[in-house]
């Protein structure tokens, strides 16, 4: 799933995919503004066939956090 | 043709939509797979039962009436309902945690609350602190005691007379950030509202669609998504989430949109990310599909729009329209017409509306200047001169087209570049009363990250190590965090062993010299 987070992320943000860990916080390391966190959600919605909560996303800080969240919907 | 000899209230204007675009779909929502549309009719015909359910409620006493939700037409239905009877609207921040909330209902002598029923696990709090509240109204059913749903009321109530309304009375509070720290309530007249929705002509049609993305709180979204949408006839689709708008836009297919400058950005990214891919293509081709294939004409507000951007836009064929305004103003100043290919102002003032410079800052006057702030002439009196002219706060000027040119803020305001603002005394306060806290400056970093400076308390930082102290603001913060608004989060901490450079009378001055370390 990394694989994938870091495919996506990388056309929201100007980061390189090695920049992109598990650890890598959304906003202060990656410098994401919150319409292209938002987004991105939108997009991961379709591309692994969830729905996601945005209340719930709202303690998700880093990449790990928010694969783990997906992970979750999925069962 | 609506204009404003026939539409000089909001019951007007929606009466007037009603007999004008009767059985057209005025508002298009997602209800799972399906569409619920609202025609205009519909929505005229259910805000005038909202209006006699509460005329019973109130036995026909004048009241305020608040609301809080996502942007739908239940939520236009109370809005409506309520101000279309001479009430007051009192719209809320969906954002707002419970504490907020209550002070602004209080505020605001609100006596009847129309709720999404997301907002359900407030009530408790709500009824505690907020006993004015004698209705509470959800806009979709739910079983509790002591609860009107918004379906019975629309079922059980025949739709009211509306008897004229006199266009100088308040339709509406909206809550503003101020540099008091506290947000304010902006009273605004029907007259306020309607001189701002009939401002400028041809800005849309029947034919056209839009597609509502913005807070229906926030004026910008009301007067330029709902009121022009009334006016004009246009269908207005409801973004269900900041999470769907790309494939939103697909669905609806919106041939005018309202944006804030973040939203722009991001889909720029999207539709150069895609040009990347596909070489041959050319970017409008891509833009027009990002936008859903119909879109003519974007309008950007709310914070200001990089000239870049503005003209990436235009180059992929699309009519770009930056404004300029304020809550205050209900709220447009200036906007770009059609033809505009300038590039560097915030457009141009629209009818109605003089500004003049003093001392660098720009002052307005129009028919949407507000009534004042409800219930605080201390701040209108800063705000507006005895003859009507609102001092904006913006410094900037304005050309001899009439061309307004913004150059800086007056303010402190932080301005997020989603158009939010966030009031640096109002998360300064956060750390008052506290004996281990000495001062704290709050600002926004040249990267745009909200910063709290502090200063601990003398006694504190020689008792304590620097660790354990440096632990304790790192967990104040994070406990402030938690109440806030995920944009109005403190995301970076500094921590200075000197005092603050201050002014003679011990107020800390926002410009300092030196920075604290940081530390979190």
């Amino acid at each position: 799933m990394l694989e994938k987070m870091k495919e996506l992320i990388t056309q929201y943000v100007d980061v390189t995919p090695e920049e992109i860990t598990e650890d890598a916080r959304l906003i202060e390391d990656l410098h994401f503004n919150s319409y292209d966190f938002m987004s991105m959600l939108g997009e991961l919605e379709e591309t692994f066939d969830v729905t996601v909560d945005e209340q719930e996303m709202t303690d998700i800080r880093t990449v790990g956090e928010v694969m783990k969240y997906i992970e979750s919907l999925q069962g | 043709m609506m204009d404003k000899t026939s539409v000089r209230t909001l019951q007007d204007l929606l009466t007037e939509a009603a007999a004008s675009y009767g059985d057209k779909v005025y508002m298009r929502e997602k209800a799972g797979k399906e569409f619920a549309d609202t025609s205009f009719a519909q929505l005229t015909e259910n805000c005038r039962r909202v209006s006699a359910f509460i005329t019973e409620r109130t036995e026909g006493r004048k009241a305020h009436a608040a609301m809080i939700g996502l942007t739908s037409a239940a939520y236009l239905t109370c809005y409506f309902g309520t101000a279309c009877m001479g009430n007051v609207s009192v719209p809320l921040d969906a954002q707002l945690g419970a504490e907020d909330l209550c002070d602004h209902l209080q505020r605001a002598d609100v006596e009847i609350f129309f709720f999404d029923k997301r907002y359900a696990p407030m009530l408790s709090v709500i009824r505690a602190n907020c006993p004015m509240i004698h209705t509470y109204v959800a806009m979709q059913d739910m079983e509790e005691e002591g609860i009107f749903n918004l379906s019975a009321v629309l079922a059980e109530y025949a739709p009211a007379q509306w008897t004229p309304l006199d266009p100088e009375s308040c339709a509406a509070i909206v809550y503003t950030s101020g540099t008091t720290g506290k947000s304010k309530g902006v009273m605004l007249s029907h007259r306020n509202l309607i001189d701002n929705t009939m401002c400028q002509d041809g800005e849309s049609s029947t034919e056209d669609t839009t597609m509502t993305i913005l807070p229906i709180h926030h004026v910008y979204c009301f007067t330029c998504d709902i009121l022009l949408g009334l006016r004009y006839g246009t269908t207005t689709c409801v973004n269900d989430s900041m999470m769907r708008i790309p494939q939103n836009l697909k669905l609806f297919q919106p041939t005018t949109l309202l944006l804030v400058p973040m939203i722009a950005e991001t889909i720029y990214k999207k539709i150069k990310a895609a040009a990347a891919t596909m070489p041959d293509v050319p970017i409008a081709a891509i833009g027009q599909g990002v936008f859903g294939g119909r879109l003519k004409r974007i309008y950007s507000g709310g914070a200001y729009l990089n000239p870049e951007l503005l003209k990436a836009y235009r180059e992929m064929g699309f009519i770009v329209c930056q404004g300029y305004g304020m809550t205050e103003c209900s709220p447009r100043i200036s906007t770009a017409r059609d033809d505009d290919t300038n590039v560097g102002d915030v457009g141009t003032l629209v009818n109605g509306c003089t500004v003049k410079i003093v001392d660098g800052e720009i002052w307005a006057k129009s028919p949407s200047v507000m009534m004042g702030y409800y219930k605080n002439p201390e701040a209108t009196a800063e705000m507006l001169t005895e003859d009507g002219w609102l001092r904006t706060g913006d410094l900037g000027y304005v050309d001899e087209e009439n061309r307004v040119y913004i150059t800086g803020r007056k303010k402190n305001l932080i301005i997020l570049s989603n158009g939010e603002n966030v009031s640096p005394e109002e998360l300064e306060n956060k750390f008052s009363g506290l004996d281990w806290v000495g001062d704290v400056l709050v600002y926004a970093e040249d990267d745009g990250m909200i910063t709290a400076e502090v200063f601990p308390h003398p006694e504190y930082l020689a008792a304590n190590s620097m660790e354990a102290v440096t632990e304790a603001f790192k967990a104040h913060v994070q406990a402030i965090n938690k109440t806030m608004a995920p944009a109005k989060n403190i995301r970076r901490l500094r921590l200075r062993t000197e005092d603050f450079d201050k002014t003679t009378s011990r107020k800390i001055k926002r410009t300092q010299t030196t920075k604290g370390e940081i530390c979190g």
